[in-house]
């Protein structure tokens, strides 16, 4: 039996002071400048994995990516009270009662319901599934994360475009009064307090996790997901589970270097009586964290030479995985020429540790960690 | 309509259709459950995140005395949302016994002082926000 009082409430019923375009607008516009920063950096590395024919990736300055991904990170994490705050403002027009009895109308409603509801899906989607993925957390079972985030912002973005393209009158309004314009009386926050308690919420949510990008921001960044006691460079995959424990120790490994039918056979050794090189450079991983370390070793351009590959030669580098999506990596021309790429023999003053890549690896400028190819076995100039 | 914002809404449109055709790189079953997640995350919010916070309306701040209902929810705002952010992290659910480095601090405990920082700082607020509701009205109960 139904009450008197109980039905499904409508718009009118949730209207409050706080709930207005005034409030919408202004969180929306954050909102929007966030999405549309995580949307550019998000798509540089996308281009960086899986590089387009035109597309040269930059290694100066060698943060560049750091810089990138940190950026991607953290607006989206800055996004989450946003996004929240926008719903709550406009979750009164959940509950227009549809105009049944105008064709015309009903048509209209449909669409800008449709698209309303691709962007919150959208919306909602690619900030959950990215803070899952700095996580590590892949509650999904079929879809691969990267190549669903990457199609959803596509998504996301033109649905976000399209609604300010309905919206702008309403934005322009709302912008062209105070935000307090017609503001009742309310016992609770007020449109001004909303909107500064929203910002507090977002900028505490980014430091209370930005110190996994930003290293002195460490100690306070609560909520970091990799943290290095004392610092140093975090490990995202261990020999152990990459399964290469036994090949990477074995007495008799050599890296092999090739171009066309030229081969040569290098030990660690010979590696080692190679002019070595000592670079600070950064690791910067797609889930946003990234810290620098000095990396000794040989410059990649020299290997290069051994077999005569001309300068600007893509560089295919093969791990001693013997599976996984990250067991080969494509160097550009210009990274693998770049003085400052290296297959890199030790870290911070040490000989490189198994996790870190024992016996070498790649590290190089401007690229994500995921390409910093470990546990080397060949470089294959193209 | 400008044109501007016919433009504007005509790419947005094509964005999103350049977005579902990336999308069907994910196959059948990719797309099915990619579209599960998709609408699980409206539902989340419109049944479950936005009802629960006007229910902490109705059942905590309304309760509250006038001058303590604007800190109460500011402070609660702002320990919902972090915690909606940081979820992952906090529940530990992507930690790997092999990775020392991963998930590796005392989130709940850095929560709970978080949150006991903000009801601190929001009860600092509410009291001042008293001291200044007496005085206007002239009770004696304001000694500045």
């Amino acid at each position: 039996m139904r009450g008197p009082g109980l039905r499904i409430p409508d718009e009118a019923d949730l209207r409050t002071t706080l709930r207005t375009p005034a409030v919408a607008a202004r969180v929306g516009v954050w909102l929007g400048l966030c999405f549309g920063i995580a949307f550019l950096t998000g798509l540089y590395s996308h281009a960086l994995q899986d590089p387009p024919g035109w597309f040269t990736p930059l290694t100066r300055p060698v943060w560049i990516y750091r810089l990138s991904q940190g950026l991607h990170y953290l607006t989206g994490v800055a996004c989450v009270p946003l996004l929240l705050v926008k719903l709550y403002a406009v979750y009164p027009r959940f509950f227009v009662r549809p105009p049944w009895h105008d064709r015309r109308a009903m048509l209209l409603h449909a669409l800008e319901r449709g698209s309303i509801g691709i962007l919150v899906a959208a919306a909602v989607f690619q900030v959950a599934s990215g803070l899952a993925n700095s996580s590590q957390w892949y509650p999904w079972l079929v879809f691969s994360f990267r190549s669903t985030h990457y199609a959803v912002a596509w998504v996301a973005i033109g649905a976000l475009l399209l609604h300010i393209a309905v919206k702008l009158p309403v934005i322009r309004d709302a912008f062209a009064t105070p935000v307090d314009d017609g503001e009742e009386e309310s016992s609770g926050l007020t449109r001004r307090g909303l909107l500064r308690t929203t910002y507090v919420a977002s900028g505490l949510a980014v430091l209370s996790v930005a110190g996994g990008s930003v290293p002195w921001l460490r100690e306070v960044s609560v909520f970091e997901n990799h943290y290095v006691p004392g610092g140093g460079v975090p490990i995202n995959k261990t020999a152990r589970v990459a399964g290469v424990t036994a090949s990477a120790t074995e007495p008799g490994y050599v890296l092999t270097v090739v171009f066309g039918d030229r081969e040569e056979k290098l030990t660690l050794a010979d590696l080692a009586e190679l002019p070595q090189v000592t670079e600070r450079l950064p690791i910067a991983c797609v889930e946003g964290w990234s810290a620098s370390g000095d990396w000794t070793g040989v410059q990649l351009r020299d290997l290069r030479f051994l077999v005569g590959a001309p300068a600007g030669s893509t560089v295919l580098a093969t791990s001693l995985q013997e599976d996984g999506p990250y067991r080969t990596s494509e160097l550009a021309g210009n990274v693998a020429d770049d003085p400052l790429t290296l297959v890199a023999l030790g870290l911070d003053g040490e000989t490189l540790s198994l996790d870190h890549g024992f016996p070498c690896r790649l590290i190089a400028p401007g690229r994500p960690g995921v390409l910093q190819t470990k546990w080397l076995s060949r470089l294959e100039a193209i | 309509m400008t044109w501007a914002r016919v433009a504007l809404g005509g790419a947005g449109v094509g964005l999103v259709v350049w977005g579902a055709w990336l999308a069907l790189s994910l196959g059948l079953g990719g797309l099915v459950e990619a579209g599960a997640w998709l609408t699980g995350g409206v539902l989340v919010h419109d049944f479950v995140i936005a009802p629960s916070a006007i229910l902490v309306w109705y059942v905590v701040a309304r309760r509250l005395p006038v001058w303590a209902r604007a800190p109460f929810v500011a402070a609660a705002l702002v320990l919902a949302t972090i915690t909606l952010t940081v979820l992952p992290t906090l529940g530990r659910f992507g930690a790997k016994p092999d990775d020392p480095y991963l998930l590796n601090r005392a989130y709940l405990a850095w929560w709970f002082a978080l949150a006991a920082v903000l009801f601190l700082v929001a009860a600092g607020w509410a009291l001042y926000a008293r001291r200044s509701a007496a005085c206007r009205s002239g009770s004696n109960t304001c000694s500045g």
